[in-house]
Order: structure tokens, then C-alpha cells, then sequence
């Protein structure tokens, strides 16, 4: 989030677009409402009506799919209406010129086309976002999951910029992630093209800064990113995998494709808290220490650095993970020896600029936002204030790409997949839970009544999905939340795993991320199984 | 203060006692012991409201025999009382430091002092239901608007039973709010109305006006007027003052029919 | 009876909501939301208000495991992570250290990713890291 969270209380118009915020970042959604409630607009985007969406000024459902498309139609009417911020683009904007001429050709006919929304509507959306100083845009997945996924987040960054929204109290664009610390583990260089703090490992510099602090020569080479290294795997190149606290047996995409895969691999540890669906085909199984087992700090979505304390001694034979590293290293012949995590954070905050004036000490219970460069530094709140990190900011020209799949004749549906509020992820923690397995035991598949009634099923009656990859059988639950057309598959039931149905080929060529959002696919209802006699 | 905490300890008149310690400026529930009776120097009083009573029916639940002090404004001796009365908790054994409570911007109560009153926005007093009114300016809308405030601020719920979690005199083995037949599982909002009426019904005759669950709720939901409104009806009809009487509520759910048990001491 | 309320965060979506965990001699009894919290302000969701039940959970892993003749076996600590390292050691003489890949966890604490991706770079000698944020 280039802004806070409590910030979105000062805004004066949210945005909401691919992201189902009640459910998934519940905490969040209090402070949208909030501002609602205070008399901020309302603008949600979402091809399900979710929860949000009751309390909208304006609410639609595009075509999964059609984000860009969407995006640059609002554009197109704000620059016609002349509500872009034409001092900032000037003073703080580069390549508005080629961006403009772009979405010229973004038609409110176009549009409509493109994202099935009516253009009234579109006009409402671009006129309260252009015309609310201080606009805020919230956007998660539904954004990021597609083979446009960096097409998308560049155009929502376009429209943040074109009315002026990046660097001010109340507005900014603001990725929800995911997870509590998936934005820890890309700051602290869990990505294959960096070290901690996005240093560059093809950079001369960086590399020597780290080889030196480690005393060890590094590679130069970018290494594969998850969505590589499962084809690397079958061709061969990869050989051996240490995964650490994922089940990408669920969360990859195209589970079969991913089974073969693992098979080949000559070695896999998996460190986990539960045998898992990945960690059961494992070589190796490191049993992990769980968050109340150990101390640390998670850096949540808006940046904050946080403290959490042991409450309770490790379970039985377990290790938390810093240790079980350290104790890998060791044995490799790389000695590490931690007395405890606040070491580990010391070493790391001198070798991070933007960790680099953070230390337990100065944590406390409220953490600090990054970039926070120094022992004075009090933490930075809103970003990119004065100046955008690489001086000025870029427009793109975003041209609208369909998804991969569209529905056709042999896949005549939608298949979209999320999260439901009662589960988080592949449901190795949440269904583990007593309360929260009650609120929901199944899978389930989101259906339209409309297309219930053309299929004759009943709520609960079993459905067969069928995609190019695979097939799974699970119950209907019908709803109206989806469109006729649209299917909706949470991901957490292992028992019927969207990522049978899901593409393997179908990501962002740079991001690298699956397109899980969109996948074309058929429906009927399940055949009963032959009675006994 | 400090000086009767620490008496009590030493002279075993409480084994442990349950308030407050400031860490790293944030107001944190504390359980003080013999065993570490220099750290009673750091008791506070806190502004943050936690429910220490609930806390001591867990520490109950493990140890029937344990003997527990804790600091108690009015809303928390209040709690207490329910809980003795629902045999949740065994008077005998539970010593309380009184805090005294400053006047409240709330009405009705003027000793739920620390929970900030904040004025709703504009968009709340318009559709919704302004969270500082009373039950008799609640109860003057039309039947249509009522309808319409009340169900508006039922769907922003987000299901996180956070109203019920942190009540102090929910206490229940299983739950009416996780009853299948009653409110279907899985779906966000959680049923309108149905899910803050059944909450709503079960608290009449048990809620003791502290504002937790209203201070928990993530939507700001109006629940303290809501349940203040049962407990008003309770009074009416059957003359019980809730938290203040010492009987059981004549107003039970907790019957034959309803396969729901208490928790046993 | 020692009871304790050890401030932590949530460890299920990024929001980053402040908690405390209830602790009962030496047993999480209950999460508790933290009131005075800068993000969460004494409120959960319904995944953060349940969070000790994963932990309390009897699925939980107990120790180490190496699969033998396809059938996992209680370790040591000592032997499992001998194992590993040996094994590791075999893949990068014959292959090369990018013939192995770490996927590190949206899920540990800073300091562990740091190690995680430290252990890959430094030991391991390969770039091959990544983690869950495409998933």
C-alpha cells in the first residue's frame, strides 16, 4: 500500500476493484465503511456481488477479465470531462503524451463492450473518482491473478496518477495482500531477482555489499520465480526443493501438471506445522514451531513492521524456523549461530536501507512503517509524498487484452476462484479449527440460479466441472452473487481443488503470476453413484 | 491500591489477580502473583476495557478452587453478579477492587466512562442508526425507517462473532449462532435479521450493558441499543433488573426444548 | 496457576490486526483482540478471534519425519537435518547449485525469510527463491 490502513478513513472517495474486502481483509473493509459512513463514495468493481457492493454509489460487474478495459474507458471519460489533474501530471508525471493518445480509443462504446457495463454507470464510476480530491484505490487479487496482472496494477497506477491521488493523505493505491507477511517476504529478498530491500542481485554493488556481509561469493544470475520452476522441474533442471510453510499442492495452479512434477524431483523437504497435501509427498518433513511458539516481526500490507512475542513454549519435538535454518546451514558448513531472532534482525536492518532505523527496541507494539532509514526516522505513513521513488511518475500505455481462456462451445462457462471469510488459503490452518470448520465444513461452488434452474439442480446437489485440465465433483450452493455464465470456486477444500480446473500456461509474462481468475469450463450435474445392493 | 493488591496476595486472600501493566504504552490485562509481587508497583488502572471476569471463569474452568481478585468497575460487578447467578463463577472466591468509574458522555449508564463516544458520520445518521441514542429516540422512527436503519446496519456484519467472543456473560457450551437450523452457515452478511435477533433474544435477561460488544464490532453495529432495548423489555414485562437482580432471569431459553447446556463449573 | 496475555499479530491475511494470546498455564486458552492496536483498534475477524485453535490443533506436526521405503519415519532433529543437508550437498556437486529451488513463506517472520533466502544465496549458492505472492 503506497498509503495506511487507518488513512483510508480520510478519504473522500474508495475504489474497490478485485477485491471481495468483507471477507478477505475484513479489518479493512471496517475502514472503507467508515469512510462511507463519514460521506467518502463508494465506487466497487467486482464480477460478483459482493458484500461491499450493498453500500456502493456505484456497483458493477464487469466481465471477468475486462479490468484494462475498464480502467481505460474510466480514464477516457475523465480526460473528455477534463477532470484529470493536469499540475500534477506537469509537475510530477512522465509519458502522459503517449498514455492520453492510448486511451483515446477507450470508447465508453468500447468499453461497454468489452466489460458488459452499462455506460451510465461508467460515467458515475469516472466522474466520482475524477472528481473526489483524495480518491483512494483498494485493489487485491481480482487485479493481480490474470496473464494482464502487471497490465492491470500499471493502469490502476495510471488512474491514481491522472487525478492526482498518489502522494496525499487519503489516497495512494493500495494492493491488500494476502497473507500476513507476504510483504515481509519480498522485502526481505524472498524473490528470485533481489536481496532484502529490492537490491538487485545482477547489481555489482549489491552483490559485493552482501558478499561481503556473508562472507560467501553470490551468483549473478536472477533465479526462477515458483511458476518457472515447476516446468524447469519436469525439464530436468531442477532437482531438489526445500518449501517452507506452502502447500503449493493446492496453490499452484494445474494440479496435475504440479503432481508430475514433484514426482520427478529427487528431493523435496517441506517445513511445515501440519502434514499438508505438499509436505505427505515430501522426502523430508521439518516439523515448524507455530507464531505463538516463537518471536519476530511480520510487516503487514501497509508497510508496518511488527512485534510478536513468545506466548508459549514450541510444541512437543518442534523447532521454530529460524532455528531449523540455522541448524540446515550449519550442517551444510555454513555455521549460523543466532542466540535469538533479534540478531537475526539487527543483521538484516544493517544490510536493508528501508529497515535500516528499525530495531526491537524501537518496535514496541506499534512497529514502524518502512521506509524508516534511520534510528530517527519515525517511519513513513503515506509514500512517494514529494517525489515517486524513480523521480518521476510513468504513465503506461495499456492496450486491453482479453484473458487466455474465454468460454466457447465445448466450455461454455466462467470459472472464477477466491476466498470465502471463514477460511484463509489452502486450509491447512482454518480447517485445522474448530469454529472455523463449522462455519464451513465443504467445498462448495458458487452457480447462479438461472443456470441451476437450465441444469435442474438443487442447492447441494453435486456438480461435475470440467476444464481442459482436469474435473472435479463438488456441491452447488446458489446464489445470485454470481452472474448467469460465472462460476465461483473457493480454494481452500483440498477435496475439490480449484487448481485441477485452473491453467498452468495461462500467467503474467513478467509477473509471473497464474491467471486463477478467469478459466473457461463446463458444468453438469453429477451422475449418482451406482446404488449398492 | 498497590498496597492492598499486595496484601492480599501475601496473606492469601486472593492467588492471583487479574488488572492492569502498560507495555510499551499500550494498557495490557495482567494476572499478578505472590510469586512475582513486585510487579503489582506497575498495576494500572486502564482506560482500555478488557473483560477480566471472563478471564476469571477460564481460570475457574481450570481450577475450581482458585481464589481471584480483580479490579471491577460498575459493568464488570455487574458481570460478576450474572455469572454467580448462571454459577459461572463462585462469589466466595472472587474479590473485586472497586474502580471508580467518571461521569460517561453515554446515558443511562454513567459508568462506562472510558468508552470514547464518538459522533457517526453523516451517511450513518442518515440510513443507519446513530450509535449514541437512546432506546426511546430509536424507538421514535417509523415502523419503515426502523426497518430500513436496522437492516442496513445488520448487513455490514461481517460474521466475526466478535459481539458474542468477548461478552462476558456469554458463556454457553454451543451457541445458538452456530446452530445450522436456525442460521445457515457459510454466507456473508450472516442472515438479516435473523443472526442479531437470535443474539439479540439470548441476551435479554443477560446483558449487563457493558458496550465490549460494540466496542469489538469491526462494522460499528449498534448492539449495546439493540440489546439495551431487550433488557428494557425485560423490565417491563417482568420487573427484572438484569445484572442487578439476584436470581436467575425469569426470561430463560435455557429450557428442555433447547439443546443447550451450561457449562459445568 | 500462571496466566499470561502475550501481545502478537495475526498470522492469516495482510491486514496485520494486534492480538493477544490468553495463556493458561503453558496452554493458549483463547485469542484476544488487542484494544488500544494502531491497525485492528480491539477488533478481529472471525480467522483472527479462532487463532490459537490452529496452533492448539492435535494435527499438528510433532517432530522431524524422513521417508523411508515410502513410509515417513520419526527423526531426530540431528538425523533430519543431516539427511537433508547430505542430500542437498549431492544435488549441487553433480547438478549445480540451480538444479535446487527454495520456496520460502509468506508465513514466517522477517527473520526467517531473511535466513531462508540467505541459506539459498549464501549456501546454497542459487537465486532460485521465491515464495507465495503470485499465488
Amino acid at each position: 500500500m503506497t498509503n495506511s490502513i487507518h488513512g483510508i478513513e480520510k478519504s473522500n472517495c474508495i475504489f474497490v476493484i478485485g477485491s471481495n474486502t468483507t471477507a478477505n481483509h475484513p479489518l479493512i473493509s471496517r475502514r472503507i465503511m467508515r469512510a462511507k459512513e463519514k460521506g467518502a463514495r463508494l465506487i466497487v468493481a467486482d464480477p460478483r456481488g459482493i458484500q461491499l457492493s450493498r453500500f456502493a454509489d456505484v456497483a458493477i460487474r464487469h466481465r471477468l477479465g475486462s479490468d484494462t478495459a475498464l480502467l481505460n474507458g474510466m480514464m477516457h471519460i475523465i480526460i473528455e470531462n477534463g477532470w484529470q489533474s493536469s499540475a500534477y501530471i506537469r509537475e510530477r508525471t512522465e509519458g502522459y503524451e503517449e498514455f492520453a493518445a492510448s486511451v483515446k480509443m477507450a470508447t465508453p462504446e468500447f468499453t461497454a463492450d468489452a466489460t458488459g457495463v452499462d455506460v451510465e454507470d461508467l460515467y458515475q464510476m469516472a466522474r466520482l473518482y475524477g472528481t473526489s480530491k483524495a480518491a483512494s484505490l483498494l485493489y487485491a487479487m481480482g487485479i493481480t491473478q490474470h496473464t494482464t496482472g502487471v497490465d492491470n496494477v500499471k493502469s490502476c497506477c495510471n488512474l491514481a496518477m491522472l487525478c492526482g491521488n498518489v502522494g496525499i493523505p487519503g489516497g495512494g493505491v493500495n494492493p491488500l495482500r494476502g497473507q500476513n507477511n507476504v510483504q515481509g517476504a519480498c522485502d526481505m529478498g524472498g524473490l528470485p531477482n533481489v536481496f532484502t530491500g529490492y537490491q538487485p542481485v545482477a547489481d555489482e554493488k549489491m552483490r559485493e555489499k552482501f558478499s561481503k556481509a556473508w562472507n560467501c561469493t553470490l551468483s549473478n544470475i536472477p533465479g526462477q520465480t515458483i511458476t518457472d520452476m515447476i516446468p524447469a522441474i519436469l525439464d530436468g533442471k531442477l532437482k531438489a526443493l526445500y518449501v517452507i510453510g506452502e502447500n503449493p499442492k493446492l496453490s499452484d495452479p494445474d494440479w496435475n501438471h504440479l503432481n508430475r512434477a514433484l514426482k520427478e524431483l529427487k528431493f523435496l523437504v517441506v517445513q511445515d506445522l501440519f502434514l499438508s497435501e505438499t509436505a505427505q509427498v515430501a522426502d523430508v518433513v521439518f516439523a515448524a514451531s507455530s507464531l505463538a511458539e516463537k518471536e519476530g516481526t511480520f510487516t503487514n500490507t501497509e508497510r508496518r513492521c511488527m512485534k510478536f512475542e513468545q506466548a508459549v513454549e514450541p510444541l512437543a519435538n518442534t523447532l521454530p524456523d529460524w532455528k531449523i535454518l540455522s541448524q540446515l546451514s550449519t550442517a551444510m558448513g555454513y555455521p549460523m549461530h543466532y542466540a535469538n531472532p533479534s540478531e537475526i534482525f539487527d543483521e538484516l536492518a544493517a544490510l536493508t536501507p528501508s529497515y535500516g532505523g528499525m530495531s526491537y527496541a524501537r518496535l514496541g507494539l506499534d512497529g514502524l512503517q518502512w521506509p524508516c532509514p534511520d534510528a530517527a526516522h519515525p517511519g513513513t505513513v503515506y509514500m512517494h509524498k514529494e517525489s515517486f521513488s524513480r523521480g518521476k511518475g510513468k504513465f503506461h500505455a495499456i492496450s486491453y487484452q482479453p484473458p487466455a481462456e474465454k468460454p466457447d462451445e465445448t466450455y461454455p462457462y466462467f470459472l472464477t476462484t477466491g476466498r470465502m471469510f471463514a477460511h484463509f488459503h489452502t486450509g491447512t490452518m482454518t480447517r485445522t479449527s474448530p469454529h472455523l470448520d463449522i462455519e464451513q465444513r465443504d467445498g462448495y461452488v458458487e452457480i447462479n440460479p438461472e443456470d441451476a434452474a437450465a441444469l435442474q439442480v438443487k442447492e447441494g446437489d453435486m456438480l461435475t466441472i470440467i476444464s481442459r485440465r482436469g474435473e472435479l465433483d463438488v456441491p452447488a450452493r446458489l446464489t445470485s452473487v454470481v452472474n448467469p455464465g460465472t462460476l465461483f470456486l473457493p480454494i481452500h477444500f483440498g477435496e475439490s481443488a480449484a487448481n485441477i480446473l485452473t491453467s498452468s500456461e495461462a500467467f503474467d509474462p513478467l509477473a509471473k503470476i497464474p491467471e486463477y481468475k478467469v478459466s473457461a469450463v463446463n458444468v453438469y450435474k453429477s451422475k449418482p453413484p451406482p446404488e449398492r445392493v | 491500591m498497590k498496597k492492598k493488591v499486595k496484601k492480599w496476595l501475601e496473606d492469601g486472600s486472593v492467588d492471583v489477580f487479574l488488572g492492569y501493566k502498560m507495555v510499551h504504552g499500550h494498557p495490557l490485562p495482567h494476572c499478578f502473583t505472590l510469586e512475582d509481587v513486585a510487579e503489582v508497583d506497575e498495576l494500572i488502572v486502564s482506560e482500555a476495557r478488557y473483560s477480566l471476569e471472563k478471564i476469571a471463569t477460564h481460570l475457574t474452568r481450570q481450577d475450581p478452587k482458585i481464589k481471584i481478585g480483580l479490579l471491577a468497575r460498575d459493568c464488570n460487578q455487574r458481570a460478576i453478579n450474572i455469572l454467580s447467578v448462571w454459577h459461572q463463577l463462585d462469589l466466595e472466591k472472587i474479590k473485586t477492587l472497586n474502580v471508580n468509574c467518571c461521569p460517561s458522555n453515554l446515558k443511562a449508564h454513567p459508568d462506562c466512562s472510558y468508552m470514547t463516544v464518538e459522533t457517526p458520520g453523516a451517511y450513518k445518521q442518515q440510513v443507519g442508526i446513530d450509535n449514541t441514542i437512546d432506546t426511546e429516540t430509536a424507538d421514535a422512527f417509523s415502523k419503515e425507517a426502523k426497518t430500513i436503519r436496522w437492516m442496513y446496519e445488520f448487513q455490514k456484519c461481517i460474521k466475526c462473532y466478535g459481539c458474542r467472543n468477548i461478552c462476558p456473560v456469554c458463556f454457553c457450551t454451543e451457541c445458538s449462532l452456530e446452530h445450522k437450523d436456525l442460521i445457515g452457515p457459510g454466507n456473508l452478511p450472516p442472515q438479516v435479521p435473523i443472526f442479531h435477533l437470535v443474539r439479540a433474544a439470548h441476551m435479554a435477561g443477560r446483558c449487563i450493558d457493558c458496550g465490549l460488544c460494540e466496542d469489538a464490532c469491526p462494522m460499528d453495529i449498534p448492539l449495546r441499543l439493540l440489546y439495551r432495548k431487550v433488557n428494557r423489555i425485560v423490565k417491563d414485562v417482568f420487573d427484572y433488573d438484569t445484572g442487578e437482580s439476584s436470581e436467575q432471569s425469569p426470561f430463560s431459553l435455557i429450557g428442555d426444548s433447547v439443546k443447550l447446556t451450561l457449562k459445568p463449573m | 496457576m500462571k496466566c499470561t496475555f502475550v501481545p502478537s499479530v495475526c498470522s492469516y491475511c495482510g491486514t496485520g490486526c494486534g492480538l493477544l494470546f490468553e495463556t493458561i498455564d503453558g496452554r493458549i486458552n483463547s485469542t484476544i483482540p488487542m484494544k488500544t492496536h494502531p491497525v485492528s483498534q480491539g477488533k478481529l475477524c472471525i480467522k483472527g478471534w479462532n487463532l490459537h485453535e490452529h496452533i492448539n490443533s492435535p494435527m499438528r506436526l510433532k517432530q522431524p519425519m524422513v521417508k523411508t521405503f515410502g513410509r515417513f519415519i520419526n527423526a531426530s532433529w540431528e538425523e533430519a537435518i543431516q539427511i537433508t543437508a547430505d542430500r542437498f550437498k549431492e544435488i549441487i556437486v553433480e547438478h549445480g547449485p540451480d538444479s535446487v529451488g527454495v520456496l520460502v513463506s509468506a508465513k514466517m517472520s522477517n527473520e526467517e525469510n531473511y535466513l531462508a533466502q540467505k541459506l539459498a544465496r549464501a549456501v546454497f549458492g542459487t537465486n532460485n527463491v521465491d515464495h507465495c505472492a503470485r499465488l
